[in-house]
């Protein structure tokens, strides 16, 4: 693939706005995971999530997820240094989910309870295409525009669709994330199916029992790597290949020998000419579900062999923030590479024998690495895998 | 144009009120636990893989567009909470409130293990994912591709939409896909070609969100036929995207005269008078090529808010010669 | 209830929760096997166990015990229904 570099990062985390709170927060292995105050959990096993904080800002007659979407992308541009000449050429790939249901479930939940509540504003904004067209519109991206949608992978999968069209000249430079407020619908569905842990996720814990939910938005700025060096811009990493592959399997469980996990990883390897022994770090999907981090603890054996690959999961700070866990992790996988530390895996107290990697316990490590990768395994096996390496 | 020729192999569409072809093409265990549109989207995948005659263990790559996903199972979901609680929610329906959820249960019904991907998007998005795919071959991602896309509005949407101020759009519901892979794949196993996707471009125009744009000037279309080395003469019709939106179907019609000037080929709308749903991008892509005889068709999709689809389709007999631009130049020099 | 009592009712939630056609519950016996990929079973993967697991909760007010080995219990709609009148008896 030809080169892409990462010229731009812009985040609002459960930490609050901005790249930097993000990093001090997953460095530093603080958890923030609390009590849901977003929506009423009376009567669910589990009441907590990662909320992002007051103060996220934006018109109040956007949904909250757009709202995180525009701050996230306007952070990327500008610490990117995309002239607005440059925007009208710029590709626009935004993952996500959710779209803006927090405020349309808010009115039909009034109208089912008979009370008579007017069309919110937000309303036309709840499909998840919503978030392209107002980021797009707000800030004159006018290059190719599409939102995707692979469940929890959708973060992931964008910044691949927006390395294809840079890769093959289509666009000079593109604007890539994920999106997810927090809904009613994803809460209840995940306690539903006994998939959250009552108290905050574990991790490659041996007594995991289950995810926390998060929210947030994204967003990278992708560009050739020569016109980046060209004008001078700062590259932070390079994405130098991905993997995208499907289990076909099952609609929620995931391959129980993580065969589409670990093709994935093994593409994206591939397609960056990179052998596995350099990958020096794994940001791993891991969702602390029993099944999940076993069975991508074992496809990560497969690829990488056991011990020496650093492996930590960034979900266990932010819980999984659905459809902008692929970029918010990207973004973690990237800042490792830059600042040469490896975030931890916090809570992990009791590291799960079966799992043969260092899973970073609790405290961030110092560690140059050359390649790491960043793992997003979907809701029915919906596998990207992205490889970042280290800036020339 | 550089990378691989991509052709069309299979398409199969499926609308929401052929129940009896979606039953034939489903068995009752696997239809058991798939919601409608779920249903329509597999009977079409079916449909193009059949006519198309693919192995699909050698892989296969699915991209499905879709405006609506499966709001249907969404709100029968949320329905369940609201009206008992808790033991009202239904673990069975949860997995469709996502939108991807008719690529993932095809993706399990037809074995496809490449990609999987599900684009959203407002009017355009069949095209769009028609599109993405034809670049995925061309640049050589991925072998065969199952490309289209699926609708089932709810009525409660549709109406609600209107209500907020959203277009006077005819909606219908169905699937429908084409099979893409590269020339040379195709003629390796004796494939029937259909067709020839010779260039694709998709973009955004300024406008506001769910909002109509000023201009008549895009980018899409010539970019579109610039891949394909033809120019905007070589256009015999245009499959366009109205649908009943009027003040939409203005907006596109300026965008293609602008785009295609001074010519002025026939524009056909196959949305109409059934309803647009995002699978009728495929039947347009295959309808495209089998009327094109030895001109090009232009597929055309414009969104409120801006998403442009441009797909330059060859039909059957183009495909047989290398009929480049430069080929077409001489062979019209030797009419002359 | 009595065993029989509560396989009726498991027929109807097949058929109202689980999506089954009506035709086919009427030929399910208290000797049908419940997991999936076992001869004359009925084909439930994990999500429909999930789903299975709710609406009996729901329709006999019991609390199905996830800390318990629930698994002998769901092997057959005999045992099934036996372990459900076992639990609703007295209330």
């Amino acid at each position: 693939m030809r080169p892409v570099a990462v010229t731009g990062l812009g985040v609002v985390s459960p930490f609050g706005a901005g790249v930097k709170a993000f990093w001090e927060g997953i460095s530093g292995g603080v958890c923030a995971v609390r009590p849901v105050t977003l929506i009423d959990t009376e009567g669910f096993r589990c009441r907590i999530a990662a909320e992002v904080p007051d103060g996220i800002g934006g018109s109040a007659r956007r949904s909250r997820a757009d709202r995180l979407a525009l701050a996230a992308a306007r952070e990327a541009l500008d610490d990117a240094g995309v002239a607005r000449a440059e925007r009208a050429e710029a590709a626009l790939i935004v993952g996500a989910v959710g779209g803006g249901m927090l405020e349309a479930e808010a009115w039909y939940w009034q109208r089912a309870r008979g009370v008579p509540a007017p069309l919110p504003a937000a309303l036309a904004s709840s499909f998840p295409s919503s978030h392209a067209d107002v980021v797009g519109s707000v800030l004159g991206l006018g290059g190719p525009r599409e939102t995707v949608v692979t469940a929890c992978s959708s973060g992931a999968a964008s910044l691949a669709l927006a390395a294809d069209l840079v890769a093959d000249g289509v666009v000079p430079l593109a604007l890539a994330g994920g999106v997810d407020a927090l809904t009613r619908i994803c809460f209840m569905g995940f306690n539903t199916l006994k998939l959250l842990d009552p108290t905050p996720c574990r991790p490659f814990d041996r007594d995991r029992r289950g995810m926390s939910i998060g929210e947030g938005a994204a967003f990278v700025v992708l560009e050739d790597a020569e016109r980046a060096r060209a004008r001078g811009a700062r590259v932070y990493a390079e994405l130098a290949g991905y993997g995208m592959t499907s289990d076909a399997f099952h609609v929620t469980s995931p391959h129980p020998e993580g065969e589409g996990m670990a093709r994935a990883m093994r593409a994206a390897l591939r397609q960056a000419g990179v052998a596995a022994a350099s990958v020096g770090y794994a940001n791993a999907h891991g969702t602390a579900t029993p099944q999940n981090d076993r069975i991508e603890a074992r496809a990560l054996r497969e690829v990488f062999g056991e011990g020496r690959l650093l492996v930590s999961s960034t979900k266990s700070m932010i819980g999984h923030t659905m459809a902008a866990a692929g970029t918010l992790e990207a973004v973690a996988t990237v800042l490792a590479l830059v600042n040469e530390v490896i975030p931890p895996t916090a809570r992990l107290e009791t590291p799960d024998p079966e799992i043969p990697f260092d899973c970073v316990p609790r405290v961030a490590r110092e560690a140059a690495v050359e390649f790491a990768i960043s793992n997003s395994f979907g809701f029915g096996g919906q596998n990207v895998t992205l490889l970042f390496g280290r800036a020339a | 144009m550089t990378g691989h020729r991509v052709v069309i192999t299979g398409a199969g569409v499926v609308d929401g009120h052929a129940t009896g072809v979606v039953s034939r093409l489903l068995d009752e265990s696997e239809a058991r636990r798939l919601s409608r549109v779920c249903r329509m989207t597999v009977a079409a995948g079916r449909l193009a893989l059949t006519e198309a005659g693919l192995d699909t263990d050698r892989g296969l790559a699915l991209l499905v567009g879709t405006e609506f996903g499966d709001m249907v199972s969404t709100i029968a979901f949320v329905d369940g909470f609201l009206q008992r609680g808790t033991p009202g929610l239904s673990a069975l329906l949860f997995p469709h409130t996502v939108m991807n959820t008719m690529a993932a249960t095809t993706a399990i019904a037809v074995s496809a293990r490449d990609l999987s991907l599900t684009l959203n998007a407002p009017t355009v998005a069949g095209e769009l994912a028609i599109a993405r795919a034809a670049a995925a071959v061309r640049a050589g991602r991925v072998g065969a591709c199952l490309a289209g896309g699926a609708d089932e509005p709810p009525p409660l949407v549709v109406a609600t939409l209107r209500e907020a101020g959203a277009g006077a759009e005819v909606r219908g519901e169905g699937a429908g896909f084409v099979v893409l892979e590269s020339l040379d794949a195709a003629r390796a196993r004796g494939a029937r070609i259909l067709g020839e996707i010779v260039g694709v471009a998709w973009r955004a125009l300024a406008a506001r969100p769910h909002g109509i744009g000023r201009s008549p000037r895009s980018r899409a279309i010539a970019a579109a036929l610039d891949e394909a080395g033809a120019s905007s003469a070589e256009i015999g019709c245009v499959y366009t995207s109205a649908s009943g939106d009027d003040r939409r179907e203005v907006w596109e019609g300026a965008l293609i005269d602008s785009a295609l000037a001074p010519h002025r080929p026939a524009r056909r709308s196959l949305s109409l008078p059934a309803g647009r749903h995002s699978g009728v991008a495929a039947r347009a892509v295959a309808t495209a090529a089998s009327e094109a005889g030895e001109r090009l068709a232009l597929v055309h999709a414009v969104a409120r808010g801006g998403s442009q689809v441009a797909i330059v389709v060859a039909g059957p007999s183009r495909v047989a010669g290398s009929r480049t631009r430069k080929g077409l130049a001489s062979a019209e020099a030797l009419r002359a | 209830m009595e065993p029989k009592e509560v396989f009726d009712e498991l027929k109807t939630i097949l058929v109202t929760r689980l999506k089954f056609d009506p035709r086919r519950a009427v030929d399910l016996t208290l000797e049908t096997t419940l997991p999936k990929g076992i001869e004359s079973s009925i084909g439930l993967d994990s999500l429909d166990f999930i789903e299975l697991s709710i609406a009996i909760e729901e329709r006999f007010g019991i609390a199905m015990d996830e800390s318990a080995d629930l698994a002998p219990h769901f092997t057959s709609f005999d045992t099934l229904s036996r372990y459900i009148a076992s639990r609703t008896a007295g209330a």
